[in-house]
């Protein structure tokens, strides 16, 4: 009997009726996020103005295309597998330049490092501003900078990758305990010094992670930005598509998937030895 | 002996209004083992963190080997820094590198820049490692990560890193607090033994009222920012206690006394 009256007031109050279990602002705000949903939705699907009838009609078409493209032809073989290996070296040469960059931007971007936090938010706005720009315009406007071909694809890529890198990379190193930092520090060691020997091994295998996660998205927006004329593999695809050579775009498309997929094992493989 | 660290009447007022530090003055000589005890929150790791300057005073002076190092900044503290070894209750390690890195951490202050940052230690600063982690019993462990150590390890790793400096000065802060009373023993035997063999002053901040008695040379009480207390353990009476951890203290009546010291005593 005791133990009843030390119930809060709010549960007293509905003896007899349905016990509320969630955390009591929780509700409110759920709906709001409903709400919003809806609206938007409504909203959206009136500005479009999308023709389901039409989309309904042309469905045999889709499938159509897609046996096409099963019909995987290797006349051209040779040249999908070249544009492939560029894809790759386009994705990976990125990589390895964002990577460097990242670390080092990364270094003034988190707050534990240099103790300065103007620096810090001033590198992290910075390079927020450049990840809130997309890849293919980056990517475009390094095409009108250097012209059509490989270079601009790398250099497009790793204006977004160093500063995907930056911030994760900075969120990284800030989980390092102060104390760490702090005891190296204590034992005369300058910033830069502590930043290598202590920040940089600790954060190592999450900064693998990272490239790996890293690794497969530059890929499958390599494959894309060849449609732009950024050179690799979707260059390729676009091409054969648009000359309705689908047996060839069958076969890159295929090489693209079997290559995403690969790179994915294999970085789960190297995180499981890292661990 | 020659007085190695000096404090005049230091204050510290933290941002918060804080006051850690009131007038506080004392004296190490150098080689001597002394432990600061008192109540959480009585100032003893201020103390110790405004003699290598991981924070600053508000007033007052500190020598340290006749120079006043209470202002010093960039270069000139690490150099001061290089001459003093910290030992944390945390061990305060980089856990995925192996032991012996960790031991030539303490190596860094004293490299050139480019060798500093690039981890590049002599084969001379190698063998001297070694040779610390086998005084200190962890020799075998030399290439073991430090993620994979017990504490009682972590600690020792966490002394040949500050051994590895040549310091003149140990800071120890908490050291034992993580650990088992068996493995506690041992570290403040390793800490004692190597402290006196290599000339080493040591400033050891403790709970264990046990400990703090078996291995000073002196013990300094502090309470609420001030020095209640500063002389030989033979001298840390029942009336000596009570001002440092207050009137519900007492040797025989652990319960009733300060939450601390009591927990400490009951583990201890």
């Amino acid at each position: 009997m005791k133990e009843l009256l030390m119930r809060p007031q709010y549960l007293m109050n509905r003896s007899g009726q349905k016990i509320a279990i969630r955390a009591k602002d929780r509700g409110h705000t759920l709906m709001l996020f409903f709400a919003g949903v809806i609206i938007l939705s409504i909203l959206s699907f009136c500005c479009l103005g999308v023709n389901w009838g039409r989309l309904a009609s042309r469905s045999p078409q889709i499938l159509e295309v897609f046996w096409k493209l099963g019909h995987i032809s290797l006349d051209q073989a040779d040249l999908v597998f070249v544009s492939l290996f560029e894809t790759i070296s386009i994705a990976v040469l990125s990589l390895l330049y964002s990577l460097l960059l990242g670390i080092v931007f990364g270094m003034f971007a988190a707050r534990n490092v240099f103790g300065i936090p103007a620096l810090s938010v001033f590198v992290q706005s910075f390079f927020s501003f450049l990840r809130a720009v997309p890849t293919p315009i980056w990517v475009l406007l390094m095409l009108v900078c250097i012209g059509i071909g490989p270079e601009a694809g790398v250099a497009g890529l790793c204006v977004h990758t160093t500063a995907f890198f930056t911030k994760s990379f900075a969120q990284s190193f800030e989980e390092i305990p102060d104390e760490t930092l702090e005891a190296i520090e204590a034992t005369g060691a300058g910033k830069v010094i502590v930043f290598m020997n202590a920040v940089l091994p600790a954060a190592f295998s999450q900064i693998v992670a990272w490239c790996g996660m890293r690794l497969e998205v530059n890929f499958s927006e390599c494959a894309i930005l060849g449609m732009v004329g950024a050179g690799g593999i979707g260059f390729v695809i676009a091409n054969s598509i648009q000359g309705y050579d689908f047996g060839t775009a069958g076969l890159a498309i295929l090489l693209v998937f079997l290559t995403a997929f690969l790179i994915e094992r294999m970085f789960i493989a190297v995180k499981r030895i890292f661990k | 002996m020659k007085t190695l660290l000096e404090f005049r009447s230091v204050n510290k007022t933290y941002q918060n209004g804080n006051h850690a530090l009131r007038g506080v003055s004392f004296k190490v000589k150098e080689g001597e083992f002394v432990s600061i005890i008192g109540p959480s929150g009585s100032g003893k790791s201020t103390v110790l963190r405004s003699i290598n300057r991981l924070q600053g005073i508000s007033s007052g002076s500190i020598t340290f080997d006749g120079e006043e190092i209470s202002k010093l900044r960039g270069r000139a503290l690490r150099a001061l820094r290089r001459r003093i070894g910290m030992i944390f209750q945390n061990y305060n390690l980089v856990l995925p590198l192996s032991v012996i890195q960790n031991a030539l951490h303490g190596r860094l202050g004293s490299m050139g820049p480019i060798k500093g940052i690039l981890g590049l230690y002599s084969e001379d600063d190698k063998r001297k490692a070694l040779a610390i982690l086998d005084e200190l019993g962890i020799g075998d462990f030399a290439l073991t990560r430090a993620s994979d150590l017990s504490g009682g390890q972590k600690q020792r790793v966490g002394i040949a890193r500050a051994l590895m400096q040549d310091p003149k000065l140990l800071l120890c802060d908490e050291p034992i607090a993580s650990l088992d009373p068996q493995s506690a023993r041992t570290i403040m035997d390793l800490l004692r033994d190597q402290a006196a063999s290599r000339g080493i002053a040591c400033i050891v901040n403790l709970h264990q009222l046990d400990i703090a008695r078996a291995y000073s040379d002196r013990i300094i009480g502090l309470r609420r920012g001030v020095v209640v207390f500063d002389g030989a353990p033979t001298d840390l009476d029942d009336d000596v206690l009570r001002r440092i951890y207050g009137d519900g203290f007492s040797q025989d009546n652990v319960q009733g006394g300060q939450a601390d010291a009591h927990a400490d005593l009951a583990c201890a």
